[in-house]
């Protein structure tokens, strides 16, 4: 079950305005002395004015207050809570009680704590476990969390409500879940410079409160996904899954993870404003995530990361990994370097021709890359031959799968992984312009980048388009457009959407971009589609190139051809949009590694 | 209800079940080759459907399927020439080894009607592991198919699971990796039979690897059965140009041989 959120310390009509609408279960406000001390009056005003939506609760915070004061000010405010903030005795609580009053307690952190809860179990609702600070709290400093099942226990045992407090942050809370807190308190963690920061609020809330709960235990989203594999492979699937599962809850893991992160890949990436192509293009305001910053030049690097930090925790030694293009290849060889692993990266050999500097760059990182001869000799052969591989050195081999595709958990922890670029978004596009995009657009192939990215806004209102390959066109054969033009089955571990013929057989796709060029897709995408929270669109070779080439007169970013299939639907999604509304793009790489396409691309069209 | 719905099937030793590729080199082959067999003493025939991405299936058979598909072999296809194949006299059961995908494209309610309608007894399909196989399974059954489950070295604690509800013979996976001749097998399969012995009387069968007539005796001493793929496929291909000529029942004869040594 998702944690209960409060959102402590509103202190304006405009912070309360968008504190209520947050899908946080408490709002609590301070009326004991404090900088967010805020008048009961005040609070009053609010109230009239805004209209709170039902299930939301609001808690005023009191220490050591008058019990008159407190009662007056629930009374005509009105109050939902009262939180008891400082030293008060059973016995004042009991009063409050009497009153027909819900009543919260605090109780500081020091050990033995959990002791006390039973001493106001009779006249509390509720408690909030903050740390103990010469002030009594309410500092912004985070306790011991291994402290919290023991809080969660006696919560549990006395049938309260119970929320931690305390050094909360949108950075920290992953860590904290993993330590199952039935309710989360925060405050300073939502400001920005002393203000309530309406991204870190939502992020907040999507980061503790996700209604949507696909995949299910069986690792279906809806129809799709699942486990076709070899039986060979299920007990390491399973071992996999518990391990994922390990990992989730420690919070070691994600300080590990979000170091890497930082410190090796250059994250948080930055958000720019397309301003000249906004101008060019006139309408919607057009942003850009640029994953193509991170190292290596694209997002597939912070899913690499995770899994190889994964795999060293599991005691694997070696990994493997397919690439297309390369982009994973070279983002498993770079993290197997950094974490010292080996690594072999399974290749088509049609692939190796084509990009040749890639298979360099792999080998310069200390990588092997295996050449694939069998059937087309490309990226769903390089999968094939390397789930071969596993299924023979299964005991000490890691398979690194760089897309949300393949068998069960690996859809879910790439999206997992992947979601730090939605995460960033959402912050940082409401602290460029105060709320959330209109429209958020990314290109998928097996859909890694566009799941990381549309996650974290599932439950909102923004609209999100996911940009297929048309090649040459879906009315030709030369495409990659699996959901516009596929039908459901089975490749490579999962049931989605694929391209194939009458008979089963798969088929080979076409697009110019190589990392767009895979006849499945991610199992989540295919039940976004059929559920009707995403839209798909399909882009030809020739939109993209222009869009790709615009993208670089314009504002002076190359962007990789994969993501400037997103940009030619964005263009176009902004163009049918009013001034003042935002589209945001996933730029998933850079086009560093595309110059040699583009060239021929260039030429041929030329002749 | 076919053959290895039977009660006299489950109490079968010595199974030998060889493996053809439908349409590898040629349908006619095919048909010829499984009538060969039977005669020689096989027990059990699978039936290959060639599929374009055959991940649990090592270089020979995948060549094969190559070569069949481009001939224009596809799953209602093997269906069908397994159907001619009981007009032309074939009578031992036949299990249709695919993987899963050309069944969803086909439908699994019109797969398995058609398959029971041609004789076919058994339904093989190695990316289907026991967690995705319910449905298919109670369709199966309701035709009289058996939906042959497998186990690997690795099953470890599913193999209770899977022998437990299993139908026909049990698939016992000989090592780790794809089909394809081996020389040496590592594991200790002895554990894991006496456990799928003490859950289930379906017979086990061990497959993956095994060419050779010393596999044959290691394995029915070991097991109720064996598998035998790739070293057939490669047979055939071998000969391939053989078939097409006046030479084409010695070849046959000395498929019959081959066989026949093996399980001597």
């Amino acid at each position: 079950m998702n944690p209960l959120l409060k959102f402590c310390g509103i202190k304006s009509e405009t912070e309360f305005r968008k504190a209520v609408h947050t899908k946080a279960d408490f709002i609590g406000l301070v009326f004991a002395r404090s900088k967010r001390q805020v008048r009961p009056e005040e609070a009053a005003e609010w109230r009239r004015k805004i209209q709170v939506p039902a299930g939301v609760e609001i808690a005023g915070v009191f220490q050591d207050a008058d019990r008159d004061e407190m009662i007056r000010a629930a009374l005509e405010i009105p109050l939902d809570i009262v939180q008891c903030h400082g030293s008060e005795s059973p016995e004042d609580l009991e009063v409050l009680k009497k009153e027909g009053l819900k009543v919260f307690k605090t109780i500081h952190h020091e050990d033995g704590a959990a002791g006390k809860m039973a001493d106001f179990a009779r006249f509390a609702d509720g408690f909030i476990i903050d740390t103990k600070t010469p002030e009594g709290g309410g500092a912004g400093v985070r306790f011991d969390w291994e402290a919290v099942p023991s809080y969660r226990e006696e919560a549990e045992r006395l049938g309260k409500v119970c929320l931690i407090a305390g050094g909360i942050t949108t950075d920290n809370t992953d860590e904290l879940k993993a330590y199952s807190p039935p309710g989360i308190d925060v405050s300073s963690g939502i400001e920005t410079d002393g203000i309530k920061d309406e991204g870190k609020m939502w992020t907040m809330t999507a980061k503790v409160k996700q209604t949507y709960s696909f995949p299910d235990q069986l690792g279906r989203f809806g129809d799709f996904g699942g486990k076709y594999v070899p039986e060979t492979l299920m007990h390491a699937l399973t071992e996999l899954e518990n391990a994922y599962e390990d990992v989730k809850n420690d919070p070691a893991f994600y300080r590990d993870l979000h170091s890497e992160w930082a410190s090796f890949s250059g994250r948080p990436t930055p958000l720019t404003f397309a301003g000249n192509l906004t101008k060019e293009v006139g309408g919607a305001d057009i942003y850009l995530k640029r994953e193509d910053l991170n190292h290596t030049g694209a997002h597939k690097i912070n899913n690499a990361i995770a899994q190889a930090i994964l795999a060293k925790r599991m005691g694997k030694s070696k990994i493997i990994a397919e690439t297309g293009a390369g982009q994973h290849g070279v983002a498993t060889a770079t993290a197997a370097a950094r974490f010292g692993l080996s690594c072999k990266v399974f290749m088509g050999e049609e692939d190796m021709r084509r990009q040749e500097l890639n298979v360099f760059r792999m080998e310069l990182l200390g990588a092997e890359v295996i050449k694939v001869t069998s059937g087309s000799r490309t990226l769903k052969d390089a999968t094939n031959e390397a789930i071969r591989h596993w299924v023979t050195h299964v005991g000490d081999t890691y398979y690194l799968i760089g897309s949300a595709v393949g068998p069960h958990p690996y859809p879910l922890m790439v999206r997992d992984f992947q979601s730090v670029i939605g995460h960033e978004s959402r912050e940082q596009m409401t602290e460029k312009t105060g709320r959330l995009p209109d429209h958020i657009i990314a290109c998928v192939g097996g859909g890694s980048n566009a799941i990381g990215m549309f996650y974290p806004f599932i439950d909102s209102e923004v609209l999100l388009t996911g940009v297929e390959a048309a090649g040459k066109g879906t009315e030709t054969d030369r495409h990659a457009a699996t959901l516009t033009k596929g039908v459901r089955g089975v490749l490579h571990g999962s049931l989605s959407y694929l391209l194939q013929d009458e008979g089963g057989n798969i088929q080979e796709p076409y697009s110019i971009s190589a990392g767009l060029d895979y006849p499945g897709i991610g199992p989540e995408h295919a039940h976004l589609r059929d559920a009707g929270r995403v839209t798909y669109e399909a882009v030809t070779d020739r939109e993209a190139m222009e869009a790709l080439k615009l993208l670089s007169e314009t504002e002076g970013i190359l962007p990789a051809i994969e993501s400037a299939h997103a940009l030619a639907a964005a263009v176009k999604t902004a163009a049918g949009k009013k001034t003042g509304e935002t589209v945001l793009v996933c730029l998933s790489g850079r086009g560093d590694k595309d110059v040699h396409t583009i060239k021929q691309y260039e030429e041929e069209r030329d002749e | 209800m076919g053959q290895l719905m039977s009660a006299e099937f489950k109490n079968r030793k010595n199974l030998f079940i060889p493996y053809l590729m439908a349409g590898d080199p040629d349908p006619g082959t095919t048909i010829e080759a499984a009538l060969a067999l039977e005669e020689a003493g096989a027990d059990v025939i699978e039936w290959g459907v060639p599929y374009s991405d055959p991940l649990a299936d090592g270089p020979v058979i995948e060549q094969a399927a190559i070569r069949s598909i481009a001939q224009g072999m596809n799953i209602l296809k093997a269906v069908e020439l397994a159907g001619r194949a009981r007009e032309q006299g074939l009578t031992i059961p036949v299990v249709l080894f695919t993987y899963i995908n050309p069944v969803l494209a086909t439908g699994e309610s019109l797969l398995v009607e058609k398959a029971a309608r041609a004789g076919i007894d058994g339904l093989l399909i190695p990316d289907l592991p026991y967690e995705e196989s319910g449905g298919l399974k109670r369709l199966a059954r309701e035709h009289g198919i058996a939906l042959i489950p497998l186990i690997a070295p690795t099953s470890r604690k599913r193999v209770k699971k899977i022998a437990g509800d299993s139908d026909g013979f049990l698939y016992l996976v000989s090592s780790l990796g794809v089909t394809g001749t081996r020389e040496q097998f590592q594991e200790d399969l002895s554990d894991i039979i006496r456990e799928v012995n003490n859950v289930t009387d379906t017979p086990v069968a061990v497959g993956f690897g095994i060419s050779k007539r010393e596999h044959v005796k290691k394995f029915h001493e070991l097991a109720d059965g064996v598998v035998i793929g790739s070293a057939l496929v490669r047979f055939l291909h071998e000969r391939r140009n053989k078939l097409n000529g006046s030479e084409r029942n010695s070849v046959l004869a000395e498929l019959k041989q081959f066989v026949r040594e093996l399980i001597s």
